[in-house]
């Protein structure tokens, strides 16, 4: 391959990009959103400067990923502590697991989310919205949701289009061939294209356990707010520095 | 978490690093290599340039069982590699890399560039026969035999470690968050601290299934030349730039 092609790759390896370029759309990505209070003292230590925290209500996400353009079918499941960025409401993305190489590949390279392996899985079982997160062979996060209690609430759209609409925040974190940080950002990402097709809250409870190597559990659960249940189609769009930790 | 924390951190995500700083130990890393002969044609297509691929059309097919690794654990790894050279000097290209594991995927590819994917290789004594298998994707993508310890390798363990020094090298492209390109290299590495503990060349057979997200295949085997079968300790360091394609294509 000459050099000039070398150049226009989206990813690695040459003979079959793990990712194309972007921007990625998503067709029915379905979520379910755990809200609980935490210790704010731990929210702190995780939170990288100079982003502040914002409250002490944090979550615990699945998400089902059916068809995501370039990635294919897959879950998802993310721990996000909301904070501020000069004064704007974003969302920190603290961890990640997903269980499909080209989005955990392309995530941790484009956008910095932080992800590793896992098996996430977001399912209805009986009246149960249900999901379970499997880090190396064992349970580490288990949420329940009520299925649909209030779809009359035509308010429910709108503030699940507000929610999906803030800006999320990643600390991307690429070395260099010789150990030293060759990227170190805060990385700003706005999903486009926003179509919300359903939305509900309702009760839910939530069960952290300790694990290593997916701390989810080092936000402790003090108290669960309750669950939101979205479906929606939308736009992952390239992303912003929002802050370099290498220059200046 | 304060900016000093923060510039220590040896890899996202800040709350569980994937992966430490190395360099890497592996105690007891297990090779199957598979050398073969395909089309010169299609060689020097997945070559990037400035390597140039060997004349000779070999590709190596590989299977390499990783029970102890620091900072990644236990997991398998199958790919292809390719002899090349690079201003002359010989040089071993990784054309493709199937593993089992995230910690040395995301290191693998954000530190050296090793083009790893996630899929389930395997590499096991079945009977009589050191067999090697990767499934992508739920299929069957390639299937490696050789015989079992037939014939101790020529020069035995001290010429398998000197083969081990030789220089590999990877294309690492990591993209900006705009998706232009921020890394495009050719980054070059060399094992260090190698004790071979047994080392076998045997009869080999290699069958390459076509799939498009793991196309091995495409390098098509039109010749087998030998198996080579080999047990060991060794360290990965940290690497350096070959070549810079954002400053000098």
């Amino acid at each position: 391959m000459n050099k000039h092609d070398v150049k226009s790759l989206s990813s690695m390896p040459l003979q079959s990009p793990t990712y194309p370029r972007g921007p990625f759309k998503f067709f029915d990505r379905q979520y379910m959103i755990i809200r609980y209070k935490t210790d704010p003292v731990a929210i702190r230590a995780l939170l990288p400067e100079p982003l502040e925290p914002d409250g002490d209500v944090v979550a615990v996400q699945w998400l089902d990923l059916p068809d995501g353009e370039g990635f294919g079918a897959y879950g998802a499941a993310a721990q996000t502590i909301p904070c501020t960025y000069k004064g704007e409401h974003c969302v920190f993305i603290s961890q990640m697991i997903v269980d499909n190489c080209p989005p955990l590949a392309g995530g941790r390279e484009i956008w910095g989310y932080p992800m590793k392996h896992g098996k996430p899985l977001l399912h209805v079982t009986g009246d149960t919205l249900s999901g379970q997160l499997d880090y190396a062979g064992q349970r580490i996060a288990n949420g329940t949701m009520v299925y649909k209690h209030d779809a009359f609430d035509h308010g429910n759209i709108a503030h699940a289009e507000e929610i999906l609409n803030r800006t999320q925040v990643t600390l991307k974190l690429i070395p260099d061939i010789d150990g030293r940080p060759a990227i170190a950002q805060l990385v700003a990402v706005k999903f486009t294209n926003i179509h919300v097709k359903g939305a509900w809250n309702g009760k839910a409870r939530l069960e952290l356990i300790p694990s290593v190597n997916a701390p989810f559990a080092d936000l402790p659960v003090h108290h669960v707010v309750g669950g939101q249940q979205f479906v929606t189609d939308m736009t992952l769009p390239y992303g912003r520095v929002l802050h370099d930790y290498l220059v200046g | 978490m304060k900016v000093e924390d923060i510039l220590k951190l040896p890899s996202m995500p800040a709350a569980s690093p994937s992966y430490p700083m190395g360099p890497y130990r592996f105690v007891n890393r297990e090779y199957m290599i598979i050398t073969y002969e395909t089309d010169k044609d299609l060689l020097r297509a997945a070559v990037p340039e400035p390597l140039v691929p060997n004349e000779d059309g070999h590709v190596l097919y590989e299977w390499i069982r990783m029970p102890d690794s620091s900072g990644f654990g236990d997991y398998t790894e199958s790919g292809v590699v390719i002899p090349c050279t690079y201003k002359g000097e010989p040089i071993n290209f990784t054309a493709q890399m199937y593993l089992d594991d995230e910690p040395p995927i995301s290191a693998g590819r954000e530190i050296w560039g090793f083009p790893k994917k996630y899929a389930h290789p395997k590499l096991e004594v079945a009977s009589d026969t050191l067999t090697g298998t990767l499934h992508y994707a739920g299929q069957m993508v390639a299937m490696g035999t050789m015989a079992y310890k037939h014939q101790e390798s020529p020069g035995g363990i001290e010429a398998a470690a000197k083969g081990m020094t030789k220089t590999q090298c990877n294309l690492k492209i990591i993209p900006d968050v705009d998706g232009s390109p921020k890394i495009c290299q050719l980054v070059a590495y060399n094992l260090t601290d190698i004790t071979i503990k047994g080392t076998w060349v045997s009869p080999a057979r290699l069958h390459l299934i076509p799939h498009v997200n793991a196309p091995a295949a495409d390098l098509p085997v039109k010749r087998i030349v030998g198996g080579k079968h080999f047990i060991g300790d060794l360290t990965l360091p940290h690497g350096r730039v070959l070549f810079d394609y954002l400053k000098e294509a």
